[in-house]
């Protein structure tokens, strides 16, 4: 198991490497010019010595290869540049908004679960009855309903008209209700519906069978065989929300002006911030494929019929 | 598990009803001493020799310039009292006010003044956009408070780039860092202005205090908060909850602070006091004058007729800009020139196209001159929504003389080059507004990586424009700078080189609660020391 942890780690250094090649050449390779967006965003004509002045001080007069060899050599020693706009290390700037957005993360995550578990399990139980509607319809709603657009009405409908919650901010807890809604609706629906499907699936397997003519009260053969194999699909599917958590956090975050990497981003990417962009992607790859590996030790963990690979369940 | 269910659902239940508990009411703005305002990104660190992350209204609350540009265009005192000019134009000396010290009680005099000009100086390269500061030749203290400023030429504008908010603004000498070079950093923002900086939370807001020791009428709130919000739609809901107290800048989407449709419902809702101001910058299309087919006068002059700028005004610009007829407003400085307006006339604009040749063809929507279709490009920023939605309106206007536009919609950097190369039938671009108008807009029209000069380059009397702007720089004599603008002027609206839409205003949006807001001289200088609250 440790011997596959370490090579999944190791695995994460080509992956990084290639991903930052990719990703420095897809900005440089674009129309845009930072060293425009700088004198755009200073008011400054962009007449060509400005335009040689920015570049020069962005170090952008220098061919792309020496280039992203400056800034490869760096990044080994986690210095990842200065952002072009606010001129602060970049790793700085980005760690310090990261905790925001993993605070934000982490309650939608839990409120997708929270949500999601009873709600799967409500609408197995009473299929095809009223419950069973009920999550229907809100599944298909969660599913078809753009978050920014989500957002927007929960806005209107807790700020602007009853007053209750606060429209934009960080703070309290009552700051990060809408925002993690809006984050976690899409998720929480498609959760909800999986979880009723595997339910429903798993109570006609023949295990379950077997354990109610052992003469198992309902609650136990629900409760402990039905639903702990039901949440294995659940977890790959955890896995991916964390991605759409982070994706998510770029909408809501703009919406709600939640101080976070995600709104963070986005100005970096109108502002043509390469630096920002750059180091912002590495870290989302990074926590991308760290979820990945906690997902299948999570797997092997709760089954022991998969094995992991090169090595037996420790 | 039916048990656990009902469980569930009464939490869930409870946390519904816990809902209005946690409500907004702590988030209202309304507090006597503190004024809550709100801007798209953080005020930066303001270091007043420097630009961008620093936010040019901010820069304008905590540093004061030695003059003023005031709302009908003129230049008045403010850190000087008063100031001379040698004959020859070279020599400017500046009586500077006296106890005036900046809001950490270090003094301001004439030593200050001269250790921040010396400090853009240093840094000249970082100004090059600036001719008043390449001008510079010497800086000396009189006595304690005077100082005197020697230019290599006579430059007329000098008073008016000095009114400009960046970069020859005071910074306190004890907040220089300590190799005196401020082009990289400084210790602290400190200034003469009548706002301190005294907490910045990054994505968060930034909050000022009323500078306690402030030489003029000092700011009636304590305290001005300015929240970071990116989103013009998350400004106006923040309006709508009270989580702020004003809007306040341009309108519009992207750079403004809300859209314009969204500062009309304001202004048609009963209890809430708007207005717009007067007009500070020109939006207009430059038209290539070197390019097939709008080298031909005829041809531009058609365009001028026959786009409605009434229906454009009224329709997309919701009437918050009123519609331009000149390049530069009639009340900016040497601009009252009662030049003729280009009315929207269909007719006229088809005669003169027939008349220069264009014909009109059978089975052929445009008109064509030896072979050739009158086509043009006409370039925007295609995420835009209003450059789109104008662009589409003119495309419309022009179809009905003959004349095909195509649309060129490119993201902001491609539109920029294709300004600086020429690349272009028709281009949007905006004049720089007060204080730079008309002197240094002008001034950038010599240089070639402008829009202005590729639109202009087709003229025949390109050359002798130029001379007549390199020489109203330069001139000492009021009345042969009237003259010169008053040609130059003139000379750019007959040739139809621009076609002027709109003159951008600032908006402002509070409740009635809010007294004294008012509009600043300029786009950026924002008049918050006068607001006070009922």
């Amino acid at each position: 198991m440790l011997k596959y942890i370490v090579k999944r780690l190791l695995l994460l250094i080509p992956i990084l490497l290639a991903v930052s090649v990719v990703v420095f050449l897809i900005l440089r390779l674009g129309e845009g010019d930072p060293a425009m967006s700088y004198l755009r965003l200073s008011n400054i004509p962009p007449t060509d010595e400005a335009l040689a002045v920015a570049r020069t001080a962005l170090g952008l007069d220098q061919p792309l290869p020496v280039q992203y060899a400056a800034w490869l050599g760096k990044a080994l020693t986690l210095d990842f540049g200065r952002s072009y706009v606010t001129g602060n290390p970049v790793l700085g700037e980005i760690l310090y908004y990261l905790p925001n957005t993993l605070k934000l993360a982490g309650f939608s995550l839990l409120l997708t679960l929270a949500i999601s578990l009873p709600l799967g399990i409500w609408s197995a139980l009473y299929k095809d009855r009223l419950p069973d509607h009920v999550t229907r319809v809100l599944a298909f709603t969660g599913v078809s309903m753009p978050s920014f657009w989500l957002g927007f009405l929960l806005v209107w409908l807790f700020s602007i008209h009853l007053k209750w919650l606060p429209p934009m901010g960080m703070g309290t807890m009552s700051h990060m209700l809408m925002p993690a809604v809006t984050m976690s609706l899409m998720s929480l629906a498609i959760n909800t519906r999986l979880i009723r499907g595997n339910m429903l699936d798993n109570m006609h397997a023949r295990y379950v069978l077997y354990a109610r003519a052992r003469g198992l009260p309902e609650r136990v053969v629900v409760g402990r065989h039905v639903l702990v194999n039901s949440l294995i699909p659940v977890i790959t599917a955890v896995g991916m929300h964390v991605g759409e958590l982070f994706g998510g956090a770029v909408v809501a975050e703009s919406i709600f002006s939640w101080p976070g990497v995600g709104r963070y981003a986005v100005s970096a990417i109108y502002n043509r911030d390469f630096p920002v962009m750059q180091c912002f992607i590495l870290i989302m790859t990074t926590i991308f494929v760290l979820m990945n590996l906690c997902v299948d030790i999570l797997y092997a963990w709760l089954d022991p019929r998969i094995r992991l690979e090169g090595g037996t369940r420790q | 598990m039916r048990t656990l269910f009902r469980l569930a659902f009464a939490t869930l239940l409870a946390c519904a009803m816990l809902l209005p508990v946690l409500s907004v009411q702590s988030a209202h703005a309304a507090d006597k001493d503190t004024l809550t305002y709100s801007w798209a990104s953080n005020v930066g660190p303001l270091n007043p020799h420097l630009y961008s992350p620093s936010q040019m209204f901010a820069q304008a609350l905590v540093y004061e310039p030695l003059v003023r540009y005031g709302k009908d265009g003129t230049v008045q005192p403010w850190l000087a009292e008063s100031w001379e000019i040698s004959p020859d134009g070279k020599v400017y000396t500046f009586a500077l006010r006296k106890n005036v010290t900046f809001s950490d009680g270090t003094p301001f005099d004439a030593d200050a003044v001269k250790k921040n000009f010396d400090a853009v100086l240093r840094n000249a390269e970082s100004h090059d956009w600036l001719e008043f500061i390449a001008q510079i030749d010497k800086t000396e203290v009189v006595d304690a408070h005077t100082f005197r400023l020697t230019l290599k030429n006579s430059y007329y504008p000098a008073l008016q780039e000095l009114c400009l908010i960046r970069p020859m603004r005071f910074l306190s000498p004890s907040a220089f860092p300590d190799d005196g070079d401020t082009g990289k950093s400084i210790k602290a923002p400190v200034g003469t202005g009548p706002w301190k900086l005294v907490e910045i939370r990054r994505g968060e807001h930034d909050i000022f205090e009323a500078n306690e020791n402030y030489w003029g009428e000092k700011p009636k709130f304590k305290r001005l908060v300015v929240k970071v919000i990116p989103d013009s739609d998350g400004r106006a809901v923040a309006f709508d909850t009270g989580v702020i107290d004003l809007i306040y800048g341009a309108g519009g989407h992207g750079a403004g602070q809300i859209g314009l449709d969204t500062f009309r419902r304001y202004a048609e809702m009963p209890g809430l006091k708007t207005d717009v101001s007067k007009p500070l910058a020109t939006r207009n299309f430059a038209l290539n004058s070197k390019r097939f087919p709008t080298d031909d006068l005829a041809v531009r002059t058609a365009i001028l007729h026959g786009v409605n700028k009434a229906a454009i005004v009224k329709h997309i610009f919701l009437g918050v800009e009123p519609q331009a007829d000149t390049l530069f407003s009639p009340n900016m400085p040497y601009c009252d020139l009662g030049l003729a307006p280009f009315t929207h006339d269909l007719e006229k604009a088809k005669a003169g196209l027939e008349a220069a040749g264009w014909k009109t063809v059978a089975g052929s929507e445009y008109r064509m001159k030896d072979g050739k279709e009158l086509a043009l490009d006409l370039c925007f920023v295609g995420n835009d929504s209003l450059q789109k939605t104008v662009a589409e309106a003119v495309q419309g206007d022009l179809k009905r003389l003959g004349m095909k536009v195509r649309l060129v919609g490119e993201e902001a950097d491609s539109f920029y080059t294709r300004q600086r190369t020429g690349e272009f039938g028709m281009i949007f671009g905006d004049t720089w507004g007060a204080p730079y108008d008309p002197h240094s807009f002008c001034s950038g029209m010599r240089v070639p990586s402008h829009a202005d000069y590729q639109a202009q380059l087709g003229l025949p009397m390109k050359e002798e424009i130029d001379r007549a702007i390199g020489e109203v720089l330069v001139s000492v004599d009021e009345d042969k700078r009237s003259e010169l603008y008053r040609y130059i002027i003139t000379t750019l609206h007959e040739q139809a080189v621009y076609l002027p839409l709109s003159y951008m205003t600032n908006i402002y949006v509070h409740r009635p609660d809010l007294t004294g807001v008012d509009f600043g001289p300029t786009k950026y200088e924002m008049p918050f020391d006068s607001i006070g609250r009922q």
